[in-house]
C-alpha cells in the first residue's frame, strides 16, 4: 500500500550521487512489485473469493512483520496501547483498498487500476484543500492543481472508453 | 457491475488509501515503521476475517488449494515497505515517488499486455497510452504546484 501524497513533503536528498543511482533501480523494482501484488490478487480473488484473497495478504503480511519485529529487538517510542485510538483506524482502511484491487484488475487491467488509484489520491488532495473537508484549512487551489485534476478526469474517461 | 461504477469505486479506494497513508505516517513517526505496519496488517487481517465469517459465501476452491505462488502477494508489499524506508531518506520523497509510479505502471502494462500471472491479456491500445500520458502530466503539475507552495 502506498500513497502519492508524500510528494508534497519532498525533503532534500542527502545521499551521494553514486548511491542515489544505485538505489533508484531498487525503488523502481519495489514499485514493480506493487503491480505484481495486484496482478496476483485479481486471479486469486476470482478463484477463492475477494475477501479470502484479501485475508491472504493481511494474514501473510502480519506473520512476516511479527517475525521481523521479534528479530528487530526492542522498539523505541510509546506502547501501541498508549496511542490515541483514532490513529488505529488506518488498519480498517487498508482492506478496503485491497478488496477493490481484487475486484477491479480482472475488468480494467492492472495499469488502469493503478491510474485510477493515483487519480483518487490526487483528486482527494486537491478537493480536500479546496473545500477544507475533514477539518483541513481551506487553501486556495492554484491553476496548476486544477489542470492536474482536469488531466486526471481525462485519463479516467479514456479508461472508461476502453 | 458497470465499468463507470467500478471506476468510481477504484478512485474512491485511492482516496481512502491516501487517508490511510496519512494516518499511518503519523503512527510510524511515533512507534516506528515495523510496529505501525504490523498494527495495520493485524487489524486488517482480523477485520477481513470477521467479514469472511459473516458475509462470504462458500467457495469450491480455498486458499489452501491454489498454487503457492499465488499467495506471495504480501511479500511484495513488505519488500516495498522496507525498500522505501531505506531509500526515501537517501533519494528524497519526490524522486522515490516518481520511481515507484514508473515501476508500477511499467510492470502493470507488461502484465496486462502479456496476461502474466493468470490475468486476462489486454492489448496496449492508443487510449490506454493516452490515459498514461494524462496521468504523467497531472503528476508533473501536482509536483510543480507543491514545490511552489513549499518555497
Amino acid at each position: 500500500m502506498q500513497s502519492f501524497d508524500e510528494v508534497s513533503a519532498a525533503p532534500a536528498p542527502v545521499a551521494r550521487p553514486g548511491l542515489r543511482l544505485l538505489l533508484l533501480p531498487l525503488v523502481i523494482l519495489a514499485g514493480m512489485g506493487l503491480s505484481v501484488e495486484a496482478g496476483l490478487l485479481g486471479p486469486l480473488g476470482e478463484q477463492v473469493g475477494h475477501l479470502w484473497a484479501t485475508l491472504s495478504i493481511f494474514g501473510v503480511g502480519s506473520a512476516i512483520l511479527f517475525l521481523l519485529l521479534l528479530f528487530a529487538g526492542p522498539q523505541k517510542g510509546p506502547e501501541l496501547t498508549d496511542l490515541p485510538r483514532w490513529q488505529l483506524i488506518g488498519g480498517f482502511l487498508g482492506p478496503m483498498y485491497v478488496v477493490v484491487l481484487t475486484l477491479a484488475t480482472p475488468h480494467i487491467g492492472i495499469a488502469m487500476t493503478m491510474i485510477a488509484i493515483l487519480s483518487g489520491q490526487v483528486g482527494k488532495s486537491v478537493l480536500i484543500d479546496h473545500f477544507g473537508w475533514f477539518g483541513a484549512t481551506r487553501k486556495k487551489v492554484n491553476a496548476e492543481r486544477w489542470l492536474a485534476l482536469g488531466l486526471i478526469v481525462a485519463a479516467l474517461v479514456l479508461i472508461a472508453r476502453g | 457491475m458497470s465499468l463507470v461504477i467500478l471506476l468510481a469505486v477504484v478512485v474512491l479506494a485511492g482516496a481512502v488509501l491516501s487517508v490511510q497513508a496519512a494516518i499511518n505516517g503519523r503512527l510510524g513517526e511515533t512507534v516506528g515503521v515495523l510496529r505501525s505496519s504490523l498494527l495495520t496488517f493485524v487489524v486488517g487481517a482480523v477485520s477481513t476475517g470477521l467479514l469472511i465469517l459473516f458475509f462470504e459465501p462458500a467457495h469450491a476452491v480455498s486458499l489452501l488449494d491454489v498454487p503457492k505462488w499465488q499467495l506471495s502477494g504480501a511479500l511484495f508489499g513488505v519488500v516495498y515497505m522496507m525498500v522505501m524506508v531505506g531509500a526515501v531518506p537517501r533519494v528524497g520523497t519526490a524522486v522515490a515517488t516518481v520511481a515507484v509510479i514508473v515501476g508500477q505502471l511499467g510492470m502493470g502494462m507488461l502484465i496486462d499486455n502479456f496476461g502474466w500471472l493468470g490475468n486476462p491479456a489486454i492489448e496496449l491500445s492508443s487510449s490506454r497510452v493516452l490515459a498514461m500520458v494524462c496521468l504523467g502530466l497531472a503528476l508533473v503539475f501536482m509536483y510543480r504546484s507543491s514545490v511552489r507552495q513549499a518555497v
